[in-house]
């Protein structure tokens, strides 16, 4: 059976939701434009300004990053809550193999995340904050198919190793807050001091604003410039989300092996 | 049997020091209704589970519509339809877009899903339901939603497990219709499980199992016949004493509740009428009747040895 249906199956769900929970949609808006607008005039007054680049403009790759970040997280951890609800059951029964699951969602993830970042950049657009003149076109193009991949691998690793949704707190300050947090979207890394350097260098994520910066500040000069080159911020990502998504593939079919999915699926809590 | 359905040999799980089931040998031909019978926790879950090939057997092996389940257990799920003690359906969708999700997860094009969902709900009688929302279906709805889901694929070999728990009784009537109409639409081999024994009756073949060993098997009127002509029932103040008392004549008995439960093989119930004058005040009331499944399940509940072992 070619896996073309079973994939428009799970990434029209994905959208159909998404465009009714409009919460979620406004909050992945709204979340990136109080950072740039809050904290970003903030931060501006203390950092000021760089190689002719205002630190609000400095900020845009990282909001958009994100919202890619957010969206593609909160739509790899509806595995958790399909799990919990139920629907992961016509998933497992349907006849392809388990891994494919795994391969799926990370489609839909990387899908709602690249509608939400599209939306984003109109919403930019129309403020002012994108400068269109320094947008390197085919460079922004690989961010928007690599970033989210990656935050999708990132999302998809998260929920592989989360059994309940009540843990989803948990994954928001020990997952997605430090991946945001520790990855040049609000500073740029050379800034850090040592230690938090090699950490931020560890994300994987930041490669990902990096990228982005590359793509929406051509031509910057000084701190606000972007740290890597193009070419290692995509073999970063690719490499990452290969591996990120092989582990969750491999972890996802063991554990339907052993048994734990159909121990949430069945709602025994025990053993 | 030549053609087999289901075949299943020496199947067991273990999970940790639980054997949840325990060698079981089963063959269910092509296009049987066969059901799956025992109490909870004795292994019914567990063993339709490892022959959707979501459970991988501990030991012993099955194969489903021709496919090993431990081998090729995509093709095997290909074939199989299964419903889920437990619903399968995303609550915010609406039953169209469910039917659609679990049609096209089969490959199915949209007009066909469309074409057989608006059969199969007519068919329960909610054809006019396609637009709602899940949410908004009643008990009985969404479990008929939850096994045309299961369904929708035109499965070989369907699996329905505990279908009408929790539902009333006349709900329970329609959804038994309905699976009856499906059987005959689509000729596809039935196993289910079910706790109401009285439902279990339309099935051409049921199998008792307890503590994942399978305890008898046959068509639901042999199983009855075997375990004798009548059912006693006594009722007393002192079970005990009379269970003891009336073993002389009538063997081992059950102790049900303040009733006391044997099987009488004779169709003479002359020594029923003796026993309970000789037992005297000690019953309260004497019961006698013809024995169903109910009886079968309790006596295979209660681990005894059934009586008769007349074919
Ligand atoms: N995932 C599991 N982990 C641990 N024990 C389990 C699991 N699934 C079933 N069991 C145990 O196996 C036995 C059989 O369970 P089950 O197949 O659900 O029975 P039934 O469906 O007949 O009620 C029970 O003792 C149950 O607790
Ligand atoms: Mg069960």
């Amino acid at each position: 059976m070619s896996m073309a249906r079973p994939i428009l199956a799970v990434l029209q769900r994905e959208v159909l939701k998404l465009g009714r929970q409009r919460t979620r949609l406004l909050a992945s808006m709204v979340r990136p434009l109080i950072w740039l607008l809050v904290i970003g005039s903030g931060f501006g007054a203390v950092l000021g300004s760089a190689g002719g680049l205002s630190y609000q403009q400095f900020l845009a790759p990282g909001v958009l990053g994100m919202t890619m970040l957010f969206g593609a997280m909160l739509s790899a951890l509806t595995m958790v809550y399909d799990k919990e609800s139920g629907v992961m059951r016509m998933l497992v029964i349907a006849p392809f193999a388990h891994y494919w699951i795994v391969i799926v969602k990370t489609l839909s993830a990387v899908v709602a995340a690249l509608l939400q970042a599209l939306l984003l950049m109109v919403l930019l657009a129309l403020l002012g904050y994108l400068r269109f003149t320094a947008i390197d076109v085919p460079v922004l193009l690989l961010g928007l198919l690599l970033v989210p991949f990656a935050c999708a691998g990132i999302g998809m690793l998260a929920a592989a190793f989360t059994k309940t949704l009540d843990n989803f707190a948990a994954l928001m300050n020990f997952v997605i807050f430090p991946v945001f947090f520790l990855s040049g979207s609000l500073y740029p890394i050379t800034q850090l001091p040592p230690w938090l350097r090699v950490v931020a260098m560890a994300n994987p994520y930041t490669y990902g604003v990096d990228l982005l910066k590359h793509a929406l500040l051509t031509g910057v000069e000084g701190r606000f410039a972007p740290d890597f080159s193009v070419a290692l911020d995509a073999a970063v990502l690719a490499g990452f989300t290969i591996v990120a998504v092989t582990i969750a593939c491999v972890r996802f079919s063991g554990e339907t092996a052993f048994d734990s999915v159909i121990r949430v699926l069945t709602g025994k809590k025990t053993g | 049997m030549t053609s087999c359905a289901i075949q299943a040999q020496g199947l067991a799980r273990r999970y940790g020091e639980v054997v949840a089931v325990d060698g079981l040998d089963l063959e269910i031909g092509e296009g049987e209704f066969f059901g799956l019978l025992g109490p909870n926790g004795s292994g019914k879950t567990t063993t339709i589970h490892m022959l959707a090939t979501l459970v991988r057997p501990t030991a012993g092996s099955a194969r489903v519509a021709g496919f090993d389940v431990g081998t090729d257990p995509v093709k095997a799920r290909g074939q199989i339809g299964l419903v889920f003690q437990e619903s399968a359906l995303d609550r915010t969708l609406s039953v169209a877009e469910n039917l659609r999700f679990a049609g096209m997860l089969y490959g199915l094009p949209k007009a066909e899903i469309e074409r057989r969902a608006k059969a199969l709900l007519d068919l329960f009688g909610i054809a006019d339901k396609f637009h709602a929302p899940t949410a908004a279906l009643s008990g009985g709805q969404r479990r008929a939603l939850d096994i045309i889901r299961g369904v929708i694929h035109e499965p070989r070999v369907l699996f329905l497990d505990e279908p009408t728990i929790g539902l009333d009784i006349p709900v329970r009537r329609r959804i038994w219709r309905f699976i009856e109409g499906l059987r005959q639409r689509n000729r596809m081999t039935v196993l289910l499980t079910t706790h109401y024994l009285e439902e279990a009756d339309a099935c051409e073949r049921v199998a008792f199992i307890r503590k994942g060993r399978l305890v008898t098997q046959g068509a639901p009127r042999s199983l009855v016949e075997n375990l004798g002509r009548h059912t006693v029932e006594f009722e007393s103040r002192d079970i005990d004493a009379l269970l003891e008392r009336a073993r002389p004549t009538l063997g081992k008995g059950l102790k049900e509740g303040n009733t006391a439960l044997f099987l009488h093989g004779h169709e003479d119930t002359a020594p029923l009428a003796r026993l309970q004058d000789e037992l005297g005040d000690l019953v309260t009331a004497m019961r006698v009747r013809r024995p169903n499944l109910n009886d079968v399940f309790l006596w295979v509940h209660a681990g005894a040895d059934l009586p008769g072992g007349r074919p």
